[in-house]
């Protein structure tokens, strides 16, 4: 095998790590991603959880009672506001459900893909040393 | 070896996990400017995954990455690479049905054009040059770690992270490849390797840390690790 242990060409600048260090130290650090992400689903979960059971409750409540003024305020503050809840929480579970999920896929395909190639490059390999 | 004993990356006090199952236990390690620090330990011991938590595609629950004296904790890996923290996959991390050509053209994100990419890669690995337009899923196991090297080593890195260079591969051609690992770290890069088959790393590495069941052991010259070896590799670490 032909290896040419040089590394000339590498770090042409011999200030390379100071200019490393200034811009690490100029980087907008956006640090918490995954965390954020994380609790973004999880806050999508407890809003649908909450706006469902506010909408339930509203719901109840305006059967329940006769006076209109009172069922008005329990479809404003019970039903159209756990309605609205409950979509904002899906809205998020659906976003961070499935980046997760997209990533996860998108792995797969990578996977895959590579074992496919090396399948065919073994079924050539296999083919070439048996040639008919 | 040029370089000091500042370190360039530090974990602290590092824990990670996969869902609810903890892999790391708060590890601790920092690699030296200029320096080759070399995490061993036997499979399952969660060398990758700290490899992994460095580079940022890990994100650690709790415990902090520092880089260059800076906290990058949770930044994105493609973040740290454009920037010079270069991680070479286990696995090498290249396209098997691309050519040599079109994988190092993937090398050009960090802002370098295609040419100066070819030209460094094919002076330093000429047999990649001889490959060009080659599948790489044809070739040796070998040239395709060469390659993934090349393809690092073109986005200048400050920083590289080297996982199981030595996987699947023959001792001859582990030995050249690590001598290239040892020049590189002479121009002042600063080096993490993983490795599980420790021999051939500590010819090259200044510093040894063996891992055993997601804790740092032991950190040390080679000299002063290679009693704890036998023992974290036989299962001795508890």
């Amino acid at each position: 095998m032909t290896v040419q242990p040089n590394p000339e060409g590498l770090n042409d600048h011999p200030d390379r790590v100071a200019g490393f260090q200034a811009e690490i130290e100029s980087m907008k650090v956006k640090a918490g991603g995954g965390q954020n992400e994380a609790k973004l689903l999880a806050l999508g979960i407890a809003l649908g959880v909450a706006g469902l059971a506010l909408a339930i409750y509203g719901g109840i409540m305006v059967q329940n009672d006769a006076n209109e003024y009172n069922q008005r305020a329990f479809m404003a503050t019970g039903s159209y506001i756990g309605i609205a809840m409950l979509i904002g929480g899906a809205a998020l579970f659906v976003r961070y459900s499935m980046a997760r999920y997209l990533r996860f896929w998108l792995i797969r395909m990578v996977h895959e893909s590579h074992a496919n190639t090396d399948r065919i490059v073994a079924a050539i390999e296999r083919a070439s040393d048996h040639p008919r | 070896m040029n370089g000091d004993d500042t370190p360039l990356l530090q974990l602290e006090g590092i824990r990670a996990s996969y869902d609810a199952i903890e892999v790391l236990h708060g590890v601790d390690l920092a690699v030296p400017v200029g320096k080759v620090v070399a995490l061993l330990g036997p499979n399952g011991a969660g060398k990758t995954t700290t490899l992994n938590v460095a580079c940022g595609i890990v994100e650690p629950r709790a415990g902090k990455v520092v880089v260059a004296g800076r906290d990058v904790t949770g930044v994105a890996p493609e973040e740290l690479a454009r920037r010079g923290v270069i991680t070479i996959p286990e696995g090498r991390g290249i396209f098997p049905n691309l050519t040599v050509r079109e994988n190092l053209q993937m090398a050009t994100f960090a802002g370098r054009p295609l040419a100066e990419i070819e030209e460094l890669a094919y002076r330093q690995f000429p047999r990649l040059g001889e490959r060009r337009g080659q599948l790489v899923g044809t070739m040796s196991g070998g040239e395709q770690q060469m390659l993934a090297m090349a393809r690092g080593l073109a986005s200048n890195p400050a920083i590289l992270l080297l996982d199981e260079l030595s996987m699947g591969l023959a001792p001859l051609v582990v030995e050249e490849l690590y001598g290239i690992v040892a020049q590189i770290a002479a121009t002042g890069v600063s080096i993490l390797v993983v490795e599980q088959f420790a021999r051939t790393v500590l010819g090259i590495a200044d510093l040894a840390a063996i891992m055993v069941h997601g804790v740092i052991r032991t950190v040390g010259t080679p000299e002063e690790v290679e009693d704890e070896l036998s023992a974290a590799y036989l299962g001795g670490g508890e």
